[in-house]
């Protein structure tokens, strides 16, 4: 039943099954549009125009269509007429909290409110939610620290409809298993264990009712997000029940460095990028979120990782230092080095065809941080990458006006993605200028 | 001249010093009450005043003298009106926003505007503190639980601990569980932070799934595979009996158990080297494919002796990577045994080797043409006799683990249904660490009932029945049941409190009894319970996690040491220096000594590499002893510990800002406020900037006035202990990057500072003896702070102050011991009310 056919990937080679359950005949028809968000900490090398430094500027020097890029970004210039440069965005209600605060809210644009910071729905979840019916995950969310972590330095990209943090997964081997493991047993068997997992969920809901009844105010709170999880694991029971009789896609785990963790950051975030890819290629999922680490120095593991590859100083130092002397440019090199593994995750989407174009023609991704240089919450670096063929319109460098809030952006991808929206937060219209 | 590399590093202070960790999070300036309320009381005398802001008296004349010309009746620049804006923050929200816009633009320098009469520094810091004052106030009262425990999760430690000791496996169960976040507090046992979602949960029952499967068994009892080598294989061109640097001893099985506990015996015995320490045995497990052998190791074990010895290694098979069945070209299961006395860490001897293998030509021929690298002769050899495994391991069939679940009773067995009624209340009582009425466990006799139909065995039916209890929210949470009106805790719950603060597991046997005579609350009891709980091994999980948490010694894990700055550090002693770290703990709780030694000390506890790494003598081996100081050996106290010197510096250098925030936070519980955001970058492309020593680059930083409020009491804290450097060795000059020309240049270190009260300290002596002299107070009060925090589980408030007066009173009248006071936090209410 299962046709496989061989595709060759850059690095490793997979075999695909289509999914008949899927409907054969409209799998030809139906393009799948996904969006990916890349988020790094801390913002970019700025420095001013003329100075020694000024080729690390992270932006390019001219607007429009014949701009050049400096060098940190110019490894992005084969792949220039699939994405655009972005200046001058951010998000209005970022402008106020603190620079470290900002990350929690690069893809919720949510104003963060009281004591419990509390978080509402980021653009990846609510596109999944809607549209995360067909894969197998609804969505997959990654970041290099893993987990919640904590308000405003959350290690997450990814916030639910409630506003809760949605853990991110962080260690490849563990991306891998969920995404091709190997499940064990028989089909009748794991149909069994589905089954029981889902009574075993009832009557946990069930019982839960009136424990929560002998419990104060507080303990209710806390409570309610168990039972949410709960209800939640259940519908994640019953996709997976669905699933059941299509077999995971085959993929080689040769080549991939699945072991790699914050001891080689190199290798840990080309294999992520390399997963995130095989995710979109296998339509295992279509909507991916992937924090590079965040703003907490204290707590943030990737904090070491330019001193770690040898670009000699912690994350947050070469973002202070970039106005120092040699700082532009010790900063530009960390800059150009995070561009060079988006242009390979990037020209991997680009050299893998699908359909009527490529996969990075049917995918949105979204690349920048919060800041633009250090706490600075203004003008985010940004690139859109993507989507050439669901109406996005590429080859240029924009700069836009602080009017423009960058929930903009994200009413506009919506709109591309096959979820029509009028508006985000506090947007004001779609950014026509990147359509085509 | 060669121009210095400017140490970019030393002046980004504010942010990165304290780790950003709750830097300016607008609302979240929400640290305790404690924070707000001591950093007047002890830490500001020389600063503003010792009582809270008041708006009337201080507050608004200062607004009307320098602000309400613009922002007032007349005119509203910025459509801001200060004379009219509410000073409640906790009734007007929108004023609260106002008033934080108004600190950032005093903060920025930005007002009063450059042709206005300026501020004096004491008038900014008024409307400054009073601000921060009043949003901390605010933040305090969106996050108050009203002084109660809020249903706690059991964290990932936590979790782990229970698991192995409710169903006797030693696995890993937290492998796919995400990390856990840090509270405000520091801690990661924070009720209120503690969350849940559903990837957590599939995880959870996951590890429940796998757990069972080995605890509960329903093969029949397997073939024991018993092999015995006394030489090794050769296998790519290794293997031998000698154990120098180099060689290995290689074992090959073609019959082996696929899961299970299994016992590897090593008949073994020491050469060892005048003036080194032990060599140390390690043994791996994994198989050949091709060029690659993917294995892993097990701890391994100093030989001490030159006689021969016995050591055994344990572990389950199935933690191992193991040849798959198709894999046809080196089959079988490789056990390999090495000595890793210096792997990376006897810088006297590795780096001569590595060199060596640098230079060696690229050639494809090289490999051909180099010679055989000579063994080194003053490295402690090991000697093998004989390797033996066995395995699987059980005293009888099935074994123990499955019979505590499934407990022998020939009778019951006859009829099922009553057999697993038995089985899983008992177990059920077990996880969720209480009594449990038969009404609670209808749910899991049903869903028992329910899937025993459609399962073959028993076994498989218990075995979900039990993942279904392993993910109630019983189990996973402790429970303390309570409407709004404060109630004493059952036996129960405080048998379960007891076990999570002080073994970071769920209670053992003796204290479920207790609980169950209902005796546990009295105080004689409770009393002797502690004392036991203290001095069992179990406590080191206390250490590990609330050692570890208070003193951040994690943090060198953070921090990449640059290899240009310290070429023979290996990381591994990063490892050690966590560990020293934990063990001056335990030996402080376990020795009943004064916690003032975490201020100074005339000892430390080192193991051999990490004391060759101070340049001390004494320990051999790699297991952690009491080493005695001299004053001239620069240790002692916690402050001289390699992982907190390491953990706050940038890999290159000191930090010392950011030692001083660790200072501040976790020995005097007095952090610096949070920076202000939007702090404009100092100046500092100045080329004259670059070759200042650290001193005058923080000296020039402070010579604005705004970084100046906080930072003359921060910055010196830290200059005190400038002789270390980044590896946490003693250094009498600091090596820089010169920006010109290769390699260092060095410049000497001055440790010489003056403290906030204006007491001159010259390094690390001056500097501990200031803290015990002067801050004794301060720390006590502090370490009860921690202390009590980390066993409630939750941010203390200010109701709690009462409770931290009495506690801290008890612990400065004995002596500062720690398990006194652990028996007053047990006696006192919050720990026994819920």
């Amino acid at each position: 039943m299962h046709r496989r056919t061989v595709l060759k990937g850059i690095g490793t080679t997979l075999a695909l099954p289509l999914l008949n359950c899927m409907a054969t005949q409209t799998k030809s028809t139906i393009r799948p549009k996904r969006f990916c968000a890349i988020y790094f900490p801390y913002g970019v090398s700025l420095p001013k125009k003329g100075s020694d430094a000024a080729k690390w500027n992270w932006f390019p020097d001219q607007t429009g269509r014949n701009f050049q890029f400096n060098e940190s970004l110019k490894c992005l210039d084969p792949l220039r007429e699939q994405l655009t440069v972005m200046g001058g965005l951010s998000h209005p209600h970022g402008r106020k909290i603190g620079g470290h605060d900002t990350a929690d809210i690069f893809l919720t644009a949510a104003k963060l409110k009281g004591g419990q910071l509390k978080n509402s729905v980021s653009i990846d979840q609510t596109l999944a939610s809607k549209l995360g019916e067909e894969t197998r995950f609804r969505s997959l969310s990654l970041s290099v620290d893993g987990g919640v972590g904590e308000a405003t330095r959350s290690s997450t990209l990814s916030f639910n409809r409630g506003g809760q943090p949605v853990p991110a997964l962080h260690q490849p081997r563990m991306v891998f298993n969920r995404l091709f493991g190997v499940e064990e047993g028989s089909l009748e068997q794991r149909r069994q264990t589905l089954q029981n997992s889902n009574s075993m969920l009832d009557g946990i809901l069930e019982h839960s009712k009136s424990l929560r009844r002998s419990l104060g105010k507080h303990d209710r709170e806390k409570f309610d997000e168990y039972l949410q999880s709960v209800r939640q694991i259940e519908q994640r029971v019953e996709r997976n029940e669905k699933w059941l009789n299509v077999a995971k896609p085959e993929v080689d785990a040769n080549g991939l460095h699945l072991e790699a963790d914050d001891e080689t950051p190199g290798e840990l975030i080309k294999t992520m990028y390399d997963l995130m890819f095989l995710a979109y290629q296998t339509d295992s999922t279509r909507f991916i979120t992937y924090q590079l680490g965040n703003m907490n120095g204290a707590t943030s593991i990737a904090t070491k990782f330019p001193a770690l590859l040898g670009f000699g100083k912690s994350q947050h130092s070469l973002a202070h230092g970039w106005n120092k002397p040699g700082g532009a440019e010790a900063l530009g090199k960390w800059d150009r080095f995070r561009s060079q593994q988006l242009a390979y995750f990037l020209q991997r989407l680009h050299d893998t065809p699908e359909a009527d174009g490529t996969l990075l023609d049917h995918t949105v991704v979204l690349y920048g941080s919060s800041n633009s240089n250090t706490h600075n919450n203004r003008n985010y670096p940004l690139i859109l990458a993507g989507g050439n063929r669901l109406g996005f319109r590429h080859g240029q460098f924009h700069k836009f006006s602080d009017e423009v809030p960058l929930s903009n952006l994200f009413v506009t991808m919506m709109n591309r993605l096959g979820l029509p929206t009028e508006s985000f937060v506090d947007s004001t219209g779609e950014i026509t200028e990147l359509l085509s | 001249m060669t121009q210095h590399d400017p140490r970019a590093n030393t002046l980004q202070i504010c942010r990165q010093a304290r780790g950003d960790q709750s830097i300016m999070k607008t609302w979240n300036q929400i640290r305790s009450f404690r924070v707000a309320l001591w950093a007047i009381t002890f830490f500001l005398p020389t600063q503003v005043s010792t009582a809270a802001i008041d708006y009337d008296t201080q507050v608004r004349p200062i607004l009307q003298l320098h602000c309400t010309k613009c922002h007032g009746q007349k005119s509203q620049k910025g459509e801001l009106r200060l004379d009219t804006l509410s000073p409640n923050f906790l009734e007007d929200r929108r004023a609260a926003e106002r008033w934080h816009d108004v600190r950032e633009a005093l903060n920025r320098g930005d007002m009063p505007p450059s042709e206005e009469p300026k501020l004096q520094s004491k008038q900014r810091q008024i409307l400054v503190q009073w601000i921060d004052e009043q949003i901390a106030a605010l933040g305090n009262s969106k996050k108050s639980t009203k002084g109660r425990v809020v249903l706690r999760r059991l964290n990932r430690a936590e979790y782990q601990n229970t698991m192995k000791d409710l169903l006797g496996v030693d696995t890993n169960y937290v492998q796919n569980l995400p990390p856990e976040g840090y509270s405000s507090d520091g801690f990661q046992n924070n009720g209120s932070e503690l969350q849940m979602s559903d990837l957590q949960l599939e995880y959870y029952l996951e590890a429940a799934r796998n757990g069972l499967q080995k605890a509960i068994v329903n093969h029949k009892k397997p073939k024991v595979y018993r092999h015995e080598f006394t030489h090794s294989i050769t296998d790519k061109k290794r293997g031998s009996n000698f154990l120098n640097d180099d060689e290995q001893f290689i074992a090959k099985l073609m019959e082996y158990p696929a899961q299970g506990e299994f016992l590897i015996r090593v008949k073994a015995r020491a050469k060892l080297v005048q003036g080194r320490g032990y060599p140390q045995l390690r043994a791996a497990i994994g198989y050949r494919a091709d060029v690659r052998a993917p294995r892993h190791h097990m701890p391994s074990v100093d030989v001490v002796h030159e006689d021969w010895q016995t050591f055994e290694f344990r572990d389950r098979i199935e933690h191992f990577p193991l040849p798959s069945k198709s894999q046809s070209k080196f089959p079988g299961l490789l056990i390999w045994l090495d000595n890793i006395y210096a792997e990376g860490f006897d810088k006297r001897l590795k780096p001569k080797r590595s060199k060596k293998i640098q230079k060696a030509p690229k050639s494809k021929n090289a490999n051909l043409k180099t010679s055989p690298p000579q063994p080194l002769t003053d490295y402690p050899n090991i000697e093998i006799a004989s390797l033996e495994f066995v395995g699987p391991l059980f005293d009888e069939w099935p074994p123990k683990h499955h019979r505590k679940l499934l407990f022998h009773s020939p009778d019951l067995r006859q009829d099922e249904p009553a057999y697993a009624s038995a089985v899983l209340k008992r177990f059920i009582q077990k996880a969720f660490r209480r009594p449990v009425s038969a009404r609670e466990i209808s749910p899991y006799l049903r869903f028992f009932a329910n899937v025993r139909q459609k399962t073959p065995s028993f076994e498989e039916a218990i075995r979900e029945t039990i993942a279904m209890v392993l993910i109630s929210p019983d189990f996973l949470y402790l429970f303390e049941p309570a409407a709004e009106q404060k109630r004493r805790l059952t036996d129960w719950e405080l048998a379960s409190r007891l076990s999570y603060f002080l073994w970071s597991t769920m209670p053992d046997q003796e204290l479920m009894e207790l609980a169950e005579q209902g005796t546990l609350r009295e105080p004689n009891v409770l009393r002797s319970q502690v004392k036991r709980m203290v001095h069992d091994e179990r406590s080191w999980q206390f250490v590990e996690q609330f050692a570890d948490q208070w003193l951040d010694a994690r943090a060198v894990d953070r921090v990449a040491v640059n290899p240009e700055f310290y070429p023979d550090f290996n990381p591994r002693l990063k490892a050690s220096m966590r560990l020293e770290t934990l063990h001056l703990f335990a030996e402080i709780l376990e020795k009943n000594l004064s916690a003032i030694n975490f201020l100074d000390s005339d000892f430390t506890m080192l193991n051999e590499p990490l004391a060759a790494h101070y340049g001390l003598q004494g320990p051999r081996g790699s297991s952690f002893e009491r080493v005695q100081l001299l004053p001239s050996d620069n240790r002692g106290g916690v402050i001289a510990n390699a992982s907190i010197l390491l953990g706050n510096s940038t890999g290159e250098d000191s930090h010392p800002v950011k030692r001083a925030v660790w200072i501040r936070e976790r020995l005097l519980d007095n952090p610096p406020s949070d920076p202000p955001a939007n702090v404009p970058n100092l100046n500092s492309t100045d080329p004259k900037f670059a070759s200042l020593s650290v001193q005058d680059q923080l000296r020039l930083h402070r010579t604005d006035p705004a970084c100046n409020d906080c930072h003359r009491a921060i910055d010196p804290w830290g200059i005190a202990l400038e002789n270390f450097g980044a590896d946490g060795r003693w250094r009498d000059n600091i090596p820089r990057r010169k920006i010109k020309g290769k390699g260092m240049a060095r410049q000497p270190v001055v440790a010489k500072t003056t403290l906030p009260d204006g007491t001159v300290v010259a390094g690390l002596q001056d500097l501990k003896s200031y803290l015990v002299n002067e801050k004794q107070d301060q720390f006590s009060r502090a370490f009860v702070t921690k202390l009590l925090t980390y066993s409630l589980g939750r941010s203390l408030e200010l109701t709690d102050e009462a409770t931290v007066d009495q506690l801290d009173n008890k612990f400065s009248e004995s002596n500062f011991r720690i398990e006194p006071l652990i028996q007053s936090i047990v006696a006192s209410e919050p720990f026994q009310f819920k």
